[in-house]
């Protein structure tokens, strides 16, 4: 290894073309091995592929490659109308859709100075929350199988079909809602939703316990979690990290409570979970208690829920003003953003969107160096990541 | 009922070995899951969760290697970068074997149609066998592939025409119930 | 808004950098402590422009305080600080940012392609289905020098606030220089920025694709980029030219 200061991974070229163009799964050089996980690894969530350096059982130096879910949102969204985009978006971080649409949408309000009426915001408000619930429902059974525990994830499944029937009843969409319009929504709830949410909320409560009584305490799934891949929260926020993995490394930073008012945040009541370890133990505790918060919230806004109408008064034809606009949520994976540029036309000139996966996994080099291969496993499922949120 | 009458005892001379042995392979699919995009949560849910559970219908999920795998579903969008690695596990899987495109993305782009990265359609690489359309399917759309590819492979012949020419990789027409081949 | 005023995107910008920096440098010295407080009413903006808000207006001259004369304009957009500085002020801005805001978070580095997609010759009218975008070159909030350009969001997880940087990028040898120094997570996206609009970042430890394969020609977010897919081509009008089985055997369909 040449140099330890520079982020990154320290081949020199010719190794790491020949690593590229890799037809071979393991490599020897130098007494180093080189380990190649993926593309499509069952340990690796999707198609991240990842090249790691060896001395023996530990890693000297990881190079996550990433690109093969590149889609190019960025430059399809330059060649769309703005009620096509959100259709797209949908699918960057596939298992919280209903949250991705919403940041977009409200970008394209805020440049064309409409307002949602406050029913429609309360409603997105309940989703986005649903959708966190489905999303990270899956991390808390998906990270017991990290670990060996094949319960938790068959219990993950389970209980997320619950939540994906109440967004398929409010939407009509199980995975990719496409709900949102630019000033509103497209539908009422449904006749009984809120009755059945409710009942839905306390399976999901009895769910966490059930995670909280198998996982946390337990022998195994401590050992291999505590005082595992630890983020500094000063270097994590340089790395762009957010959302619940910044939090599980004691910054208390959340863009629901502390960014720009949106949705129906401000009137609700609800904690912001830090821990100040920044291990994988804590980023599974914050999102644990990230998704009983969640569905406080959500109880809290079937309760305060406004009547009205549900969709502002909109032209036809959606020409969204010229202008710029910067807006971020906090998504269940992180901090989710978009730059959109607009000039005058049906749709935008150019969408920046940041996605929190991205930023996310782009620590990884830092994080995964020094530590065992097997805990290369729980760290990358700790950070929990969705593919098309990385490579958009 | 189809089966006994039309589909071999029908056309073809009565082969009860060649209907045991595809009696067995439709009930014995070793599936390697090609997990790619958002389709791959909704092959995991027709395949782990308790309300759909794949293995009920004689589907063996996760193989050790695609060298043992009789199946594979590609489930999501095939990029230009992943193309290659999806041609190789192809590859790698013995004859006989299968492909079940799942989701829009794989059967043709899909929403990504004018991409500048993305495959539009999986099978400018590989011979597919069932088309799944949906962003994504529904698990009971792929429930469903399943159920037609086994009826595929119960009504193929085998022997030294049908089976041989499906190992060396060649199309062969196959009539079942619902699919009737074109006369 | 900013693009109303006249400096925008004039070509002599340094120079009224350069003039326009010598009263906020001379006047913010002094307030260094009191910047959490209200911002002195007699300060005088570099461009006075009623309608920014007075906690943006501090953020500002915290920022210009630090950045000096590296500063080019600046305009609020929706609640965020926009700044433009100098291309070689890139870097020294995101320390700036770092050290005097409190941004201790990057959120996104990102490039950006003014110039307008261009139509092609002879499929006038084909394409329908992508919005028409106007044909002039416009360069948005703070205004642009060139085509390209770099913008980046740095935000502080203490402060709560955040500020979007631009700076200019020379459109015959696009270069700025990397921020991975300041900001590590800086690393994949100008990766992304280098691959996607060919944008060179100097001081990057390793520059090299993110996404695409590495045959992948051309960068795809630059606007003359085409999609090769939406290149409509005009249909033949022929159904089958090839003759269909049975053609030549016309006694087997009488049989039949």
């Amino acid at each position: 290894m040449t140099t330890t200061e520079t982020p990154g991974f320290e081949v020199d070229p010719a190794l790491h073309r020949t690593l590229e163009n890799a037809r071979v799964n393991v490599e020897l050089d130098n007494g180093d091995m080189i380990l190649n996980l993926g593309p499509q690894h069952p340990a690796t969530h999707g198609t991240l592929r990842l090249v790691v350096r060896l001395d023996g059982e530990r890693v000297v130096a990881a190079d996550p490659v990433i690109g093969y879910m590149h889609r190019g949102y960025e430059k399809l969204s330059e060649f769309r109308t703005y009620p096509q985009i959100t259709t797209l978006i949908n699918r960057i971080d596939w298992l919280s859709s209903f949250a991705n649409e919403v940041p977009f949408v409200s970008g394209a309000e805020q440049l064309m100075g409409v307002e949602a009426p406050p029913r429609a915001q309360w409603i997105r408000t309940i989703l986005t929350e649903l959708s966190r619930i489905a999303t990270i429902y899956l991390f808390l059974g998906e990270m017991g199988l990290q670990v060996g525990a094949l319960t938790p994830a068959f219990w993950g499944f389970r209980d997320r079909e619950l939540v994906l029937n109440l967004i398929e009843g409010a939407t009509g969409g199980r995975f990719h809602p496409n709900f949102n319009r630019i000033g509103g929504l497209k539908d009422d709830l449904p006749w009984g939703w809120i009755s059945e949410c409710r009942a839905t909320m306390d399976k999901i409560l009895k769910g966490c316990d059930d995670f909280e009584d198998v996982l946390v305490g337990n022998e195994i799934f401590e050992a291999r979690t505590r005082g595992i891949g630890i983020i500094p929260g000063e270097l994590g926020a340089a790395y762009g990290v957010s959302g619940a993995n910044l939090r599980a490394s004691g910054v208390d930073w959340d863009l629901r409570r502390d960014g720009k008012p949106y949705l129906a945040y401000p009137e609700i009541d609800f904690k912001v979970w830090t821990h100040p370890d920044g291990d994988s133990f804590a980023r599974y505790w914050v999102r644990l208690q990230e998704t009983r918060e969640a569905v406080r919230m959500v109880i809290q806004l079937l309760d305060g829920l406004p009547a009205g109408s549900i969709m502002a008064k909109v032209p036809r034809i959606i020409k969204v003003p010229e202008g710029e606009v910067w807006v971020e949520v906090e998504n269940p994976l992180g901090q989710m953003g978009y730059y959109i540029v607009s000039k005058g036309a049906t749709g935008p000139f150019r969408v920046k969107i940041r996605s929190a996966s991205f930023s996310n996994v782009s620590i990884l080099p830092w994080l995964l160096r020094g530590v065992y291969v097997p805990d290369v496993i729980t760290i990358m499922g700790s950070l929990y990541f969705i593919l098309g949120d990385i490579d958009r | 009922m189809g089966l006994v009458e039309k589909g071999v005892f029908g056309k073809k001379p009565l082969k009860p070995v060649t209907w045991l042995l595809n009696y067995s392979r439709k009930y014995s699919l070793w599936m390697f899951q090609w997990g790619l995009a958002c389709c791959a949560i909704e092959m995991g849910a027709a395949l782990a969760s308790p309300r759909y559970d794949m293995m009920r219908l004689g589907v063996i999920p996760f193989p050790a290697s695609p060298r043992q795998a009789d199946l594979v579903v590609i489930s999501g969008t095939v990029t230009d970068k992943m193309a290659p690695a999806i041609r190789r596990l192809y590859e790698q899987m013995p004859d006989p074997k299968y492909v079940i495109s799942m989701g829009s993305c794989a059967n043709c782009g899909g929403p990504y149609w004018d991409s500048y990265s993305v495959t539009k359609g999986v099978d400018q690489i590989i011979p597919v066998d069932i088309y799944v359309p949906g962003c994504p399917p529904r698990p009971e759309a792929l429930l469903e592939a399943i159920v037609m590819l086994q009826e595929r492979i119960q009504h193929e012949g085998i022997g030294n025409d049908e089976l041989a020419a499906r190992w060396r990789g060649e199309y062969v027409p196959v009539e079942t119930d619902r699919t009737p081949v074109q006369a | 808004m900013a693009d109303e005023t006249p400096e925008v995107g004039a070509p002599d910008a340094p120079e009224e950098a350069a003039a326009e920096a010598e009263t906020p440098v001379a006047e913010a010295e002094a307030p260094e402590a009191a910047v959490e407080a209200e911002p002195k009413p007699a300060e005088p903006a570099p461009e006075p422009e009623p309608e920014l808000d007075p906690e943006i207006e501090a953020r500002f001259a915290r920022f210009e305080a630090g950045l000096g004369d590296g500063v080019i304009d600046h305009a609020e957009s929706h609640g965020t600080l926009v700044v433009r500085v100098r291309p070689d002020a890139w870097k020294r801005a995101a320390e700036v940012a770092r050290a005097d805001l409190d941004c201790d978070y990057l959120s996104f580095i990102a490039g950006m392609d003014w110039m307008p997609a261009p139509k092609t010759p002879g499929d006038e009218g084909t394409d329908t289905s992508a919005p028409v975008q106007p044909d002039t070159m416009t360069f948005g909030v703070t205004g642009s020098k060139g085509r390209f350009q770099v913008f980046a969001h740095a935000q502080s997880t203490t402060k709560h606030w955040g500020i979007t940087l631009k700076t200019d990028v020379d459109e015959a040898a696009p270069a700025v220089d990397s921020w991975v120094s300041v900001y590590p997570g800086a690393d994949w996206h100008e990766r992304e920025c280098w691959e996607m609009y060919g944008i060179d970042f100097t001081g990057h430890p390793k520059i090299r694709p993110l996404y695409l394969p590495a045959e992948f020609e051309g960068n795809p977010l630059r606007k003359d980029f085409a999609l090769i897919a939406r290149e409509v081509k005009p249909w033949p009008g022929l159904v089958d030219v090839e003759p269909m089985p049975g053609d030549d055997t016309p006694e087997d369909e009488g049989a039949a």
